[in-house]
């Protein structure tokens, strides 16, 4: 004789809720494998000089550190450089004074990842004086 | 009657796990951020390891995206630099005066004439102080 299959009998107001369990672990297991940590972002302040403003640093200003960021080249107080160089001579430069007037000058074709790598050098020496100018 | 009991045991040691796991659902939802789909423009941006992370928004600031090609646009909404002028000019005039804070959010590869045209519009509309966003540290 074949034995009945034994039914879930449920009473009024009881809800069954295996399926419930199911999606609830579904939906974990998603947003456990889509989260990804964001990225931390930072902002580089500069200061850019006004037509009309009379503090617009002369290029000829002594004790002013100019760097020119060209497509494919950088100088620092009209001489050549490389980004080590650069960092190595800056830090030297910011031992003595952190206040002291940077002139960041870019040419048009040049590339926006050299000035920001040039900004992120000044933040990592505290250097907060900084204009950038762009110039033909 | 020990049978039913048992039972009873198993089926409320279940009810625990049950809100652990609705707590950690409702806890991912509500820290997906929606602001990534806004940012997520295309732009890759450069690496500033050293500069200070930023952990306050200001409210008033305004994005201006550009890519690589020199576009600019802000929320994903391309604009020419005469439209981007008019923009700046009408957010300071509603900012009576008060700095209108600016970031520059430049694709790494962009040519500094993009960047060049939005800073010249900030110029034109009396903004000096203006930030460049940056990379500092990479999430995945």
């Amino acid at each position: 004789m074949a034995r009945k299959k034994r039914r879930q009998h449920l009473t009024a107001g009881e809800l069954n809720l295996t399926a419930m369990i199911d999606v609830a672990f579904q939906l974990l297991s998603f947003f456990i494998i889509t989260i990804h940590p964001q990225d931390v972002l930072t902002n580089l302040d500069v200061f850019r000089p006004s037509q009309e403003s009379e503090s617009v640093p002369s290029p000829a200003m002594p004790n002013m550190i100019r760097i020119m960021i060209f497509s494919n080249a950088l100088t620092l107080n009209e001489n050549p450089m490389t980004f080590r160089n650069m960092d190595a001579v800056m830090t030297q430069l910011a031992s003595h004074d952190t206040t002291q007037t940077i002139l960041i000058m870019c040419r048009a074709e040049s590339k926006h990842k050299d000035l920001v790598a040039v900004l992120n050098m000044c933040a990592k020496l505290k250097l907060t004086n900084l204009s950038v100018i762009s110039s033909n | 009657m020990k049978k039913q009991k048992e039972e009873e045991y198993l089926s409320g040691n279940l009810t625990a796990m049950i809100d652990v796991v609705f707590q950690l659902i409702i806890f991912f939802v509500a820290t997906i951020s929606m602001q990534d789909q806004a940012m997520n423009s295309g732009i890759d941006l450069a690496r500033a390891p050293n500069g200070k992370a930023v952990t306050v928004k200001d409210k008033r600031e305004i994005m201006i995206d550009v890519d690589k090609s020199g576009r600019i646009s802000i929320s994903r909404t391309q604009l020419s630099p005469n439209v981007l002028l008019s923009i700046l000019k009408k957010a300071m005039a509603e900012s009576q005066g008060v700095q209108v804070p600016i970031i520059i959010r430049g694709d790494a590869n962009a040519r500094h004439v993009g960047i060049k045209a939005v800073m010249d519009a900030c110029a034109t509309a009396g903004i000096y102080k203006i930030k460049f966003s940056a990379l500092k540290e990479k999430g995945s």
